[in-house]
């Protein structure tokens, strides 16, 4: 075939695809646009009604009703921070609240550190098996002071998942509250979140906070003396992503009653309700989310009044990749856990017993998050490709991109309003102006690379590959900037 | 086509229009700040000895809350809400001539005529002021606005009666976190009936037998929280019969702490292995609150329970029983929930 019999025949293909594509599109498109404002305009109305608890706050310092918290700090290899992050876990304004560390089999300092730091003492005690653990925990300590209330445990190693479920048989507080080691926690942001465990103690079951890129910001002792941008683009980006996740999707995902997602990095649950589930799945990837979905289900399926809820307040921090070889793991485990919880959960679909959940949530998590990097591969490969055949109109292509790309930094431009009126965290104007850079550089390689490593994610998945989680590497915060 | 080309443009052209609009309102909204920050801290400045000099309850003579009572326009209204946030936290005569002041600057007046602005935030506002002035004429207002449309604005108001402390409201405050759709949030309810004295003891074994288990909750949390021994018959009631865990839970924590001697039997009655894990845990460590020894059997059964937890609560629980507790406890030495018990106990003590 010659060269011009070829590009004849691709522009012919490429012609019919986007003749059959295009309505589909952009129905799609207007969709998914048509959602996000709505998502907006959700999460605007809860934002007026916070702003208005903001303005008419009251001091609460959890007298009385204040259920207690235990925080489950799962560790593995984290001798470097592990002191700093318990010390500042113990001495959050909270009025009562354990910490459990669970050593995951680290090969490193981890447990001499916090030995030597709270001259722990071992304890002959057994842990209760109320959720099922394969891997043989080693021993329990607790500081010899009798009063500080951590307890510590060291197991084999065998994952996230599972030191999280030790560290819940270990817990001796109504609520658990799930938190990476290397995460800073507001010192207020106990309060925050159990806040409406206090308000209504017999339905609520779990809640998330929101949680914030620490990156470039100054720590001190594991507290945040001063947020600062993070000093690269690529935790840039991720701060603009974060806004928009937090400020703006969940916000307007629990004012609907539909939160089904909350982050591995801070998350609220009453103890109970997570036993009787059986804890997390160590089995998932994304087991934060699969936690939230069983706990969904089983409350529907028992026909129980619940609620899960968003607390939009920013509760804690934590440090995100800064290379693109941390980040592309990170968006592969994310992309991989959605699709196999998703998965995993089909049968909620459109099932009037599940209400919003069914109904709505998960069809949008089907459409717009499962499936939209699908849809932008596509639409990377062959504009480009049209284009260059010259079978569309190239102003008319150029348009379609500024106004699809304008409207994605349109929708991080809202949440940047919302986060400046109600939490304004960031105090200088450089601030604004590099979040405005951040959300149009996004859309230029980082999001086309990102819908590459979802939709890798999920391949892996699909072709029954096995998860390897990497390494996050950490550069650490402890008194410099990150 | 022509038409498609339109929309697109005009589309576009509102997408990017919208994107700077956004982009002014961070820059207003920051620029907004700042300026009124600063022009509070201007008008404040000639101010901020005299208000101190008050807070401080140095102010003697009286001579800088007199100056404090000047102020007008603009500064009054800044000086009032800088005063409000003192309120919060200052008491007795320093409290009382901050309370004054507002008085004299018809703050006080102009807050029971808020209640009913059409701003929720400024009723919000209002009910707390009142509160913090400890306004007590205004209690009628304030029970009415704890069925308010907003929440801020009822809890604003549970706020108030709580700082009053008057115990007449203490049955619309219970009342009202069972209110549907417009219900209390329970932690404010908590904290406002806390602080209304011994006064409402009646009011809490109402609130035990309401229909809510919200409010069944608060009621039976604050009679243990407040050892009202007079709730005793309910609470018992609300351990072997209520249909919400929680609340029972709540109900064997509270008799824990005011229970008598005979409520040994009640609290054992729940800790056989039919019950809940959760209830059964509450119910041990409130035989060990409880002290009596009667409960020792029970205990030193439970020693042997196949959930550790329980058995070490058992074992601790034994520990502060005294002699008995402690004689319960042979034969035991070696197991681990004993051991860890007494270690805990130890611990404690040397450090006491």
């Amino acid at each position: 075939m010659s060269w011009d019999g070829f590009t004849d025949g691709l522009r012919s293909f490429v012609v019919w695809v986007m003749d059959v594509s295009s309505v589909p599109i952009i129905i799609y498109f207007v969709l998914i646009n048509s959602s996000l404002l709505l998502l907006i305009g959700l999460a605007y109305l809860e934002f007026r009604a916070q702003q208005r608890r903001r303005a008419t706050a009251l001091t609460w310092q959890g007298a009385g009703m204040a259920p207690g918290v235990s925080l489950l700090v799962p560790a593995y290899n984290e001798e470097a921070g592990i002191v700093t992050a318990v010390k500042s876990f113990l001495t959050l304004r909270y009025p009562r609240h354990e910490v459990v560390v669970v050593d995951d089999g680290s090969s490193d300092q981890t447990f001499a550190r916090l030995e030597e730091a709270f001259d722990l003492v071992q304890v002959p005690r057994e842990l209760p098996a109320e959720v099922p653990i394969r891997a043989r925990v080693l021993g329990i300590w607790v500081p010899r002071d009798g009063r500080t209330r951590l307890v510590v445990v060291r197991k084999e190693n065998s994952g996230r998942s599972e030191a999280i479920n030790v560290a819940i048989n270990a817990a001796s507080e109504p609520l658990v509250a799930m938190i990476d080691g290397d995460s800073i926690l507001e010192p207020d942001g106990l309060l925050h979140v159990t806040r409406p465990f206090a308000d209504d103690p017999t339905r609520m079951v779990a809640t998330g906070g929101a949680i914030r890129p620490v990156n470039g910001s100054r720590v001190v002792s594991g507290r945040i003396v001063r947020v600062e941008m993070p000093q690269t683009w690529i935790p840039r980006i991720q701060l603009v992503e974060y806004l928009r996740a937090f400020l703006l999707g969940r916000t307007g995902w629990s004012r609907l009653g539909g939160l089904i997602l909350i982050s591995g990095a801070f998350g609220l649950f009453r103890r109970d309700v997570v036993v009787e589930v059986g804890g997390l799945d160590p089995g998932s990837i994304g087991e934060d989310f699969e936690l939230v979905m069983r706990i969904h289900k089983r409350m529907r399926d028992e026909g129980r009044d619940y609620k899960v809820e968003f607390v939009p307040e920013p509760v804690s921090w934590t440090e995100v990749p800064v290379t693109a070889k941390v980040l592309r793991n990170q968006r592969r485990r994310w992309h991989r856990g959605l699709w196999e919880t998703l998965w995993a959960y089909r049968s909620m679909l459109f099932r009037p017993k599940y209400g919003r959940i069914g109904s709505v949530a998960l069809p949008y998590y089907w459409l717009f998050e499962l499936i939209a990097p699908l849809l932008e591969l596509f639409g990377i490969l062959i504009v480009p490709l049209a284009l260059l055949l010259g079978v569309v109109n190239v102003p008319f292509a150029i348009l379609f991109l500024v106004l699809a790309y304008g409207y994605a930094v349109l929708v991080t431009l809202a949440a940047m309003v919302v986060d400046e009126w109600a939490f304004h965290k960031h105090d200088r104007w450089r601030a604004i102006w590099q979040t405005v850079a951040a959300s149009v550089l996004e859309n230029i390689g980082y999001r086309q690379l990102t819908v590459w490593w979802r939709l890798e994610g999920w391949w892996s998945s699909l072709r029954g590959k096995k998860h390897v989680w990497g390494v996050m590497t950490r550069t650490g915060f402890d008194e410099e900037a990150a | 086509m022509i038409v498609g080309g339109a929309l697109l443009i005009g589309a576009t052209i509102a997408v990017l229009g919208g994107g700077l609009l956004l982009v002014l309102a961070v820059v207003t909204v920051r620029s907004r700040r700042r300026s009124r920050n600063q022009r509070d801290q201007m008008l404040l400045s000639p101010l901020r000895v005299p208000l101190i000099t008050v807070a401080s309850g140095e102010d003697d003579d009286g001579s800088a809350a007199e100056q404090l009572t000047w102020a007008t326009g603009v500064t009054r209204t800044v000086l009032d809400s800088n005063i409000v946030e003192l309120l919060t936290k200052i008491r007795g005569g320093p409290g009382d001539q901050l309370i004054r002041v507002l008085e004299v600057h018809g703050a006080v007046d102009a807050a029971v005529s808020d209640l009913t602005h059409r701003s929720s935030v400024r009723r919000a506002r209002a009910a707390q002021l009142l509160g913090l002035a400890r306004a007590d004429h205004t209690v009628p207002l304030l029970v009415e606005a704890l069925s308010d449309e907003s929440v801020e604005v009822r809890n604003s108001a549970a706020y108030a009666l709580g700082l009053i402390g008057d115990p007449s409201a203490a049955g619309a405050v219970l009342a009202a976190i069972g209110a549907p759709d417009r219900g209390l949030p329970a932690a404010t309810a908590a904290e406002a009936l806390q602080s209304m004295g011994v006064g409402i003891s009646e009011v809490l074994r109402e609130g035990m037998r309401d229909d809510n288990a919200r409010t069944r909750m608060v009621a039976a949390h604050l009679s243990g929280e407040r050892s009202f021994t007079r709730g005793l018959p309910e609470l018992r009631h609300l351990l072997d019969h209520d249909t919400d865990l929680t609340v029972r839970e709540t109900a064997a924590t509270a008799i824990g702490r005011l229970g008598r001697d005979e409520d040994a039997a009640v609290l054992s009655r729940h800790t056989v292995p039919t019950e809940p894990l959760s209830l059964r845990r509450a119910c041990v460590h409130a035989l060990g609150e409880l002290g009596d020894d009667t409960a020792v059997p029970t205990l030193a059964a439970l020693l042997d329970d196949p959930d550790p937890r329980l058995a070490e609560l058992a074992a601790s629980a034994l520990l502060v029983l005294g002699p008995g507790g402690g004689a319960a406890l042979a034969g035991h030495e070696d197991d681990p929930a004993v051991r860890t018990a007494r270690l805990m106990a130890s611990l404690q003590k040397a450090n006491a």
